[in-house]
Parts: C-alpha cells; structure tokens; sequence
C-alpha cells in the first residue's frame, strides 16, 4: 500500500513538472485566436468571422408567428426549451418545450419551429 | 470528456467534470481548523500541520486542473470568463467584509475606551509602533508594488513580454520585502496578541493582512510561471487579472491599517 502510494504520488508529482512549453525568441506574445483551443477559439472564429451569437442563446424577435409562418427556433438537438415573451407588456416569461417536427403553439397563439443548426 | 462530447455541447458554458479536489480540500479545511483549536489550546501542531499539508496538495492540484481546462483545453469561453471575473468580485466583496469586522472590533474599543484600559487609547502601558519608521516605508512598497503590478499588466495587454515579466518579479520581490519587514516588526514589538485589546485587535487586523499578503505573493508567483510558460494571451489571462485585483485589495486594505490603526492611535 506504501509503495502503491509513493509510486502514485511520483508519477504525479512527475507529470506536472514535465510538460510542453514554447516561446519564441522574439518574446512576443501570441496573437490571442491562435493561442486559443477548443471552444474558445470556435467561438473566437465565430465572431471574427461576424456571428456575434455562434451558439444562439441571445433572445431573437418574433416574425408573423402564424401556423403558416412560425418563428424559426435553431437547436443542434432533437429538442430545446423555449420562452416566449407574449407579450410586450409581459412580466413573466411562458416556458415549454418544442420539439423537432410540426411547430408549436404557445397558450398565447404565437407559433414556434425548431430548425436544425449544425453545432459551432 | 472527450472530443466529440465537447464538440457536441452546443453551448459556451463549462460543464466541469467529477473531481476529487472539493471533497479533499474540504476534508483539509476541517482538519486544519480543528488542528488550530488543537494548537492554541494543548500547543500540539501536527494536527494543523496535516490539514495544511492536505489544503496545499489540494489547492494546487485543483488549480492545476482550472488551468489545463482554460489553456490546454480551452474550456473557458467569454461566458466562461465573465462568470469567473463576477465569482472574483464576490470573493473580494466577502474579503472586504471579512476585515470590515476586524475594523468595527478596532474602533468599538478605540472610539469609547472602556475604564479597564485607562479610558485612553493606545490603552495605559502600550507602546505602539512608530508609524513613520517601518509601517510607513511598507506603505511606500504596497502603492509601489500596486503601480508595477499595472505596469505588467499593461505590458500584458500590449503583447510586451519582456517588460511584463521584469514589472511581475519587481512586484514579487516588493511583496516578499513587504513580508519579511513585517516580520521584523512583530519581532520587535513591544505587546503581544495577550496585551489588552489593542495587542488583540491589532494583531488580529495585521496578522490577516499579512496572511494575505503570502497568500497573493504566490497567486503572482504562479502568474509569473504561468506568463513565462505562454499561457496568457493579451486578452485572456483571467489568473492574472485576479491576482491584481486581489493584490490591490491586499494594497488598500493596508492604506487602511496604515491610517486608522498605525497613524492614528500613534500621539
């Protein structure tokens, strides 16, 4: 159990001290989208290339909200929940779940439609 | 998580994964506690001394994973970082209230000295601090370390690494002056934390300060490290930006000391 114990610590303590690291000669800092990764770059990319909302969570205006003509909601998913303001003078927010398919009907008559958008 | 889960995450916010460190440095922050109870009452250290050594191995291992997540794994969208600068603003908020407390205690028994003291502050028989000899050349090296910890900042910003390490290690290197005068002082002092409610509350006051003080000495040795390291870009660098803002509280929380416990209780 000791040596089990030991041995896991050094392997740790290893692991932490021994790790990449590069800086130019030049000691200039790096240029803040390449330095990023994963997500935060995806997202950095998003905005440099225009879209203020890569990942669509910014509350969007209604259209005509008809059966005929619903407002458009984007989802990477099979579902997503939304809130409808319905209307201006509202002080709560309805929420309900809208599925992938035909549209839906708020209680208040406002019409909404999940399209799918490919996730960021 | 791997790859695809992330990629699949359509979503800014950072789902962190199961980790032990809460559990453990929770577990370090009784023991140590009561390790301290330990201490003051029976003068047996080990028990502080395990929790300690529990809190430092957590505390840097969880650290240590925060910063992979945020420079190995970008994990830390605006979202991200905007949640973690307004967690900074409430941490300091409580900190700022913290030595509110100890302030209150301070004037409580300064503003109305009670009969038992001599009705005078500094009570009868308390020799305080010259506030014009060590106390007010630490001022001079608190303001100083809090212009050299913007300059790297600013260096940071403008992509200047050269300048930004050399103002980092001057701040250091004032902060750990800072320290070990201090330390010069207590070993000098005339009273003790038993003498009166001054030695009390004076004591109580500084020594949290001075605590903290270490305390943001390391944050910035780590920013050092992690600077040198290329983790920072001259718009993401939350770790150092935290660490300046902890310092220049640690710096104005001093100011404050300085004036009504050093300045004014001194005739």
């Amino acid at each position: 159990m000791v040596s089990l114990c030991g041995r896991a610590v050094l392997q740790a303590s290893r692991r932490s001290l021994i790790y990449a690291q590069a800086r130019c000669k030049s000691y200039e800092m790096p240029d803040p989208i390449d330095h990023a990764t994963g997500i935060e770059k995806r997202q950095l990319l998003a905005e440099a290339a225009g879209n203020d909302d890569p990942f669509n969570i910014k509350p969007i205006k209604r259209g005509p909200s008809t059966k005929d003509c619903p407002t458009l909601v984007p989802s990477a998913f099979d579902s997503r929940i939304v809130g409808c303001v319905c209307e201006d003078e509202a002080t709560h927010v309805n929420w309900m779940w809208l599925h992938q398919g035909s549209p839906r009907r708020c209680e208040c008559g406002h019409w909404f439609k999940l399209v799918y958008k490919a996730p960021l | 998580m791997n790859f695809m889960q992330m990629s699949m995450n359509n979503h800014p916010f950072h789902m962190v994964e199961k980790s032990p460190w809460p559990l453990t440095s929770s577990l370090g922050m009784i023991i140590m506690t009561s390790g301290f109870i330990k201490w003051f009452h029976y003068k047996i250290l080990l028990m502080f001394l395990l929790g300690i050594l529990i809190m430092i191995l957590s505390s840097y291992q969880w650290w240590r994973d925060v910063t992979r997540e945020s420079t190995f794994q970008g994990l830390h969208s605006k979202e991200v970082y905007m949640n973690m600068n307004w967690g900074m603003i409430l941490f300091i908020t409580s900190e700022v209230f913290f030595f509110l407390s100890f302030f209150w205690a301070y004037f409580h028994a300064s503003l109305s000295p009670n009969i038992e003291i001599g009705s005078m502050w500094p009570p009868i028989g308390i020799i305080p601090f010259n506030p014009y000899h060590i106390p007010l050349l630490n001022t001079i090296i608190l303001i100083s370390s809090g212009a050299s910890i913007t300059w790297s900042h600013h260096s940071l910003i403008n992509k200047n690494f050269k300048q930004s390490m050399i103002s980092l290690t001057t701040t250091i290197i004032l902060g750990i002056y800072f320290s070990i005068l201090q330390k010069y002082e207590y070993n000098d002092a005339y009273f003790t934390i038993a003498d009166s409610i001054y030695g009390s509350t004076f004591y109580m006051a500084t020594g949290f300060h001075g605590m903290h003080v270490l305390i943001g000495t390391m944050f910035l040795m780590v920013c050092l490290i992690r600077l040198k390291n290329n983790h920072f870009s001259k718009n993401h660098h939350f770790g150092f930006e935290a660490a300046s803002w902890y310092w220049h509280f640690v710096d104005i929380v001093w100011l404050f000391l300085y004036i009504s416990i050093y300045w004014w209780s001194f005739n």
